[in-house]
């Protein structure tokens, strides 16, 4: 395992993790509209759906780079007050996290690339990002339900992250003040 | 898919993806009719200025009275069964059936008629023509080149690719919903090869 800080959460480390989690709500949030948006309205369908590729594609660089900090910086040490199965808890579902956080977007990539119907993807209606494979109908019908399988998989973990944060902070430990740089 | 002129003529049923040796030589211009599977027939829309969309029509009929070694007195008749709208996203071939599209029900067919202008050199030479859409009917040029000319071994055969392509404005033809969405600018690609 990595080094352990007793000073908690890095701000560097408390932006990036704050800012994944307001990404991906808003992208998960995002994608749900655009499937359900009928071609009748197109403009705000096309927006949504670069929309949500855009700020999916935002995630992974981010993690990566929060990755990076917490090999090198380390993680705040565990809390004695909390018992050793809920730490192991904690840790594989960190782990399932982190894996998710980058294999969500990737699959998303993958999906718009294989999609026949070949929509571009265009960072902020102004970078356009080349698609690594061509359109191929059976390749997209596999991705694309993995692709949304897996979000569901990472926004109900990162729920149940969530919730687990609040019942520490009910208790009076310190999970969600030290992320919250207090 | 359909059966097309090719297969009318019995002409070289088996070759597909040539448009068949001509019917009638009709002095040095030779008659050439194809379908969608010795040509292509595109067209292009942008969104929002950066993104695209490519659709295309997989039932047409075109004619082309064309002498090879001299294309600028070419002469060609295309129409489009416009139920035959095809594009590759869920969805988007019902939306361009509809009345407010191509609106398939009333306007069946689409039409190009146009010749050679005689302007221009074989890389790039010019079609005068009267595009039909909707109903509505409009010049149209387009601009037409060869883009190779070769003995095809399997054939043994000399075959030559031509391809042209012009730009329309949708709303001159009624089409004027989602203006927001969809560019009024459609342009428009059409390839053949055809035996020389």
């Amino acid at each position: 395992m990595s080094a352990s800080s007793s000073e908690g959460w890095s701000a560097a480390q408390r932006r990036l993790h704050w800012a994944a989690a307001l990404l991906v709500a808003a992208a998960f949030a995002i994608g749900l509209v655009m499937v359900a948006l009928p071609l009748t309205r197109l403009l705000e369908k096309i927006i949504a759906y670069q929309a949500h590729k855009t700020l999916g594609l935002l995630v992974p660089p981010l993690v990566l780079w929060r990755l990076w900090l917490r090999a090198r910086r380390g993680r705040p040490a565990p809390d004695p007050a909390i018992p050793a199965w809920q730490h192991r808890a904690a840790a594989a579902t960190h782990g399932a996290l982190y894996a998710l956080l980058l294999a969500v977007p990737l699959l998303g990539y993958l999906a718009a690339s294989t999609a026949p119907g070949q929509i571009e993807t265009t960072l902020f209606l102004l970078v356009p990002v080349p698609h690594a494979l061509p359109p191929d109908e059976a390749l997209h019908a596999l991705i694309r339900p993995v692709h949304q399988g897996a979000a569901w998989a990472l926004v109900l973990l990162a729920a149940g992250h969530a919730a687990a944060a609040l019942h520490h902070h009910r208790r009076g430990r310190g999970t969600l003040a030290r992320m919250l740089g207090r | 898919m359909r059966m097309g002129a090719t297969s009318r003529r019995g002409l070289l049923a088996g070759l597909g993806a040539l448009a068949g040796a001509p019917a009638r030589p009709a002095a040095a211009r030779s008659r050439y009719v194809f379908d969608a599977r010795a040509g292509q027939l595109e067209f292009t829309a942008r969104h929002l200025g950066v993104l695209t969309s490519t659709g295309r029509f997989e039932d047409f009929e075109a004619e082309l009275l064309i002498d090879p070694e001299r294309p600028l007195t070419s002469q060609v008749a295309v129409t489009v069964r416009t139920a035959a709208v095809a594009l590759a996203y869920p969805g988007a071939v019902d939306l361009l059936r509809s009345p407010a599209f191509f609106d398939v029900e009333r306007f069946p067919e689409a039409r190009f008629s146009g010749r050679a202008t005689g302007e221009g050199r074989l890389e790039r030479f010019a079609l005068a023509g009267e595009l039909t859409i909707r109903g509505i009917t409009r010049p149209h040029r387009m601009e037409a080149r060869l883009v190779e000319r070769r003995q095809d071994p399997a054939l043994g055969r000399e075959v030559a690719a031509f391809s042209a392509g012009g730009t329309l404005r949708r709303s001159e033809f009624g089409m004027t919903a989602e203006q927001a969405a969809i560019s009024d600018e459609i342009r428009l690609t059409v390839r053949v090869r055809i035996l020389v």
